[in-house]
């Protein structure tokens, strides 16, 4: 008889969040909408709470982000999360929103379906505080793709190197990517294997100078992702592609990278 | 409370912001003299703070053989109402033909191409040639992209979630002997020694109601440049962006701009009627520069001719949609993302407090008047006189901070031990710096929007004599209300704790605006005084100049110097070479 083994695919004792403090809407509030936020302080330690902080939409702009900066600035000075360009360019405000992530300064509340608006930071990241993830490990992989141009041949003297419009119009889909890392974070592959999976903003990443019709170095870069753990841990689960508040299409991407690898191999 | 504690680290290099002047003098700096330890420190994450990385129109730059740097130069020094200094605009144009050439060729930016396989230039207002390059509409994500992979690439020291608090001169009153640095994740002071320090942070008119540059601008830069004594510029020379989008007060997306390529390629400003006024202000019409086209929106919307949120109408939909998808698709995205049909319909917009023109003065190689301090980017001021042109912005970043690099690789001597702090100051900075920790718990921001409002009402488009005295005097108030406040939490990743530093910084800054903008009386470029509406003779014009007097700005004014180009005798349309 073959002895079969039960996993529990739950989180680690300390980090289950528990019920927190709620914040109250000032009375006479009629458009109320409930804000379920997680918190987690290091100085305090203890498990992560979720608060919940009930907010007057009147008197709030249409975005998450809005929600969040009128809570730090009017009822909880201590909610800590990264914004900076407040308009999609910089990725810097991304978290869970519903199970979603994205960018909060371009996710409408009135986009979160009906009940509270449920917002974490992005899923399976170590936390600094309350919403602001630590993508150390994230940024150390996206050098080890060596993300910048390789050539050997020199560019003409005075003038850039002269390309086709074709070849400009290949980055397309690459070259958006604001590195927000809502992508990496939303695929199950990543939450299993994130040590050694490069994930898919990494693999974009790459492809996007193994596409660059003026970098000498694709064969080598080919070489480097040709491991069953950085690249071939893609699943083709997609998460990446539906996570992406840009449109991108990382796992298009990636297959394009297996695609590649396959060619070469003949 | 807990006091948080100083941790020292030594460098040769210390750089202040990680914008396109920032990255860019890190990469000269170290390429040129690798042994040189090099630190750069960024309010948040590296590569996603700051305005570079927000450009969407692009890069102006003269390379097509039927262009000129005398053009470039020329329609430089007429947007700017001939107050630029013309060496840094010269330096500006001609640098701009090496710089972008370095971004394609040596850093890896792969800009939009025309059919000949060279750069695209697209129009953009103001400019006598089609000069901009670009990439679609968010030319900057590209730029700051490529540069911020490349100092990965290298071994600089990247201190992240880092604020500067302020600049520390020698003891001995010779040189700089680095600066104070608050490490905002750990919530602990970080004090750089350093020989040779960079103020790169960007400026950012971030202290008025609407506004674009970033969350995390707050004119530090500008406010330590104040402190430490140096001499700004031309800080009455505020530039609103005529075309920020309006979604009303309540949310932060108000202010943040769709591209001037969009009036470049024939896009209509309406009325809330329906009906197009440019053309009654300026024979451009919608291309005119950005200080007119502002101004006579704003003239609008005083006589109530607006949409329900209070601003006007930029229009596309006589044009042909395909172009405008293909030619604008980050805009048609940014729209659509909040609501609006950019192809088809009508965006709502106002002006928007966008750029200092006014700065630290500067020489075109980065130094400053203080020896070991040296200066880029926004921070600076001189290069764009009183109006700044569109693509002249991201340009002067890269140009003046790979300069500023060049120029420090050859002052700065790998190991050698920086000069002493002086002491007093350190302590002085540290004891502001955690005052509001100690202090009972306010309302700051009660405080923040009566600073936005006046900002935007009475030091804004359209100022006059009695508005900014009494500006003045309400600055002060609000300074001292903001300074009385205290904040809730410890040292540790505290966000109200940022913003009051924050705040500290852009009420010092707005002092120094209007306190130049009082002393300014005339008008020119984006300073408009209603009771001194003409711009007087250009050649008597002068400069007008701020330091901090005790805690105090106050005004001078000096001539403007015309080395390469005279402004016209009154009448005459052009200038006179």
């Amino acid at each position: 008889m073959v002895e079969t083994k039960r996993f529990f695919f739950d989180l680690p004792k300390g980090s289950r969040p528990k019920p927190g403090n709620t914040w109250k809407a000032p009375a006479g509030t009629t458009n109320v909408r409930d804000f379920q936020i997680y918190r987690w302080d290091p100085d305090q330690g203890g498990n992560p709470r979720i608060d919940t902080y009930q907010v007057d939409l009147d008197k709030c702009g249409p975005m998450v982000l809005d929600a969040l900066i009128k809570i730090k600035n009017e009822v909880d000075p201590t909610l800590t999360f990264r914004r900076s360009c407040r308009e999609g360019i910089c990725g810097s405000c991304a978290v869970n929103i519903n199970g979603t992530n994205t960018l909060s300064c371009i996710k409408p509340i009135d986009d979160v379906k009906q009940g509270p608006v449920r917002v974490n930071p992005l899923p399976h990241m170590p936390v600094v505080k309350d919403l602001v993830p630590d993508l150390s490990l994230a940024y150390a992989q996206l050098r080890s793709v060596e993300p910048w141009l390789k050539a050997d041949t020199p560019a003409p003297p005075d003038s850039e190197r002269l390309q086709s419009l074709e070849e400009r119009a290949r980055l397309d889909g690459l070259w958006e990517c604001i590195l927000c890392f809502c992508c990496t974070t939303s695929c199950p592959s990543y939450w299993w294997n994130g040590d050694r999976y490069l994930g898919p903003a990494t693999l974009l990443a790459a492809y996007r100078w193994i596409s660059d019709s003026r970098d000498e170095a694709t064969g080598e870069r080919l070489d480097a992702l040709k491991d069953p753990f950085k690249l071939y841990r893609c699943h083709t689960i997609f998460n990446c592609t539906e996570a992406c508040p840009k449109g991108l299409n990382p796992a298009k991407a990636i297959g394009e990278i297996k695609l590649q690898l396959l060619e070469r191999e003949g | 409370m807990v006091t948080p504690s100083i941790e020292t680290t030594t460098v040769d290099v210390l750089i202040l912001g990680a914008g396109g002047a920032g990255l860019l003098a890190a990469l000269h700096c170290h390429d040129a003299a690798p042994d040189l330890s090099i630190a750069i420190a960024v309010k948040g994450l590296l590569g996603k703070c700051g305005c570079t990385r927000m450009v969407q129109g692009g890069y102006n730059v003269a390379v097509d053989p039927a262009d000129s740097v005398e053009r470039h130069f020329r329609d430089t020094i007429e947007g700017g109402q001939w107050l630029n200094d013309q060496e840094l605009a010269w330096t500006l144009v001609t640098g701009a033909v090496e710089r972008v050439m370095e971004l394609e060729n040596r850093w890896g930016c792969f800009f939009d191409r025309a059919a000949d396989g060279r750069v695209h230039q697209k129009a953009f207002a103001g400019q006598s040639f089609d000069r901009t390059v670009h990439k679609g509409s968010l030319t900057g994500i590209e730029i700051i992209n490529r540069l911020a992979e490349q100092v990965l690439a290298r071994s600089i020291l990247r201190l992240e979630d880092h604020r500067a608090l302020d600049l520390l001169p020698a003891r001995d009153g010779n040189g700089m002997a680095g600066a104070l640095l608050l490490d905002i994740r750990r919530g602990v002071f970080r004090l750089v020694r350093a020989g040779a320090v960079l103020l790169a942070t960007g400026g950012g008119p971030s202290m008025y109601r609407y506004h674009t540059p970033s969350g995390d601008k707050s004119t530090d830069g500008l406010a330590m440049a104040l402190r430490a004594g140096l001499f700004l510029r031309d800080m009455e020379m505020v530039q609103f962006h005529p075309t920020g989008l309006a979604l009303g007060p309540a949310t932060r997306a108000t202010g943040t701009i769709i591209e001037e390529g969009l009036r470049g390629a024939g896009g209509h400003l309406l009325r809330a009627d329906g009906a197009r006024f440019m053309t009654d202000y300026d024979p451009r019409g919608e291309r005119a520069t950005r200080d007119i086209v502002s101004r006579a929106m704003a003239g609008e919307m005083r006589r109530g001719n607006t949409g329900p949120r209070g601003g006007l109408f930029l229009s596309m939909a006589h044009l042909d949609p395909a172009m405008v998808r293909r030619d604008f698709r980050g805009m048609v995205d940014r729209c659509a993302d909040l609501g609006f049909d950019l192809v088809g319909g009508l965006v709502e917009v106002t002006p928007t407090a966008h750029y200092l023109m006014g700065g630290v003065m500067f020489r075109p190689d980065g130094t400053t008047s203080m020896p070991g301090l040296y200066a880029a980017g926004e921070d600076t001021g001189g290069v764009h006189g009183a109006n700044r042109l569109g693509g002249n912005g991201v340009a002067n970043s890269t140009v003046f901070g790979g300069r500023a690099g060049d120029t420090i690789a050859r002052h700065a001597v790998a190991g050698a031990a920086p000069p002493e702090p002086d002491p007093a100051v350190v302590e002085a900075a540290v004891t502001a710096a955690i005052r509001p920790l100690s202090r009972p718990a306010g309302d700051l921001y009660h405080h923040r929007e009566r600073l936005l409002d006046l900002m935007w009402e009475q030091v804004g488009i359209i100022r006059d004599g009695a508005g900014l005295a009494g500006a003045l005097a309400e600055l002060e108030e609000i300074g001292a209300g903001i300074e009385a406040t205290g904040v809730a939490g410890g040292p540790l990743y505290n966000p109200t704790w940022q913003d009051r530093l924050n705040l500290g910084n852009q009420v010092l800054v707005a002092r120094a605006i209007a306190t130049a903008a009082l002393a300014r009386t005339d008008s020119r470029g984006a300073h408009y005084r209603a009771d001194h509406p003409a711009a007087g003779p250009l050649d008597e014009t002068t400069h007008t100049v701020v330091r901090l007097e005790g805690d105090r700005p106050v005004a001078g004014l000096c001539p403007v110097a015309f080395p390469r180009l005279r402004p016209p005798p009154p009448g005459c349309i052009g200038g006179a070479a």
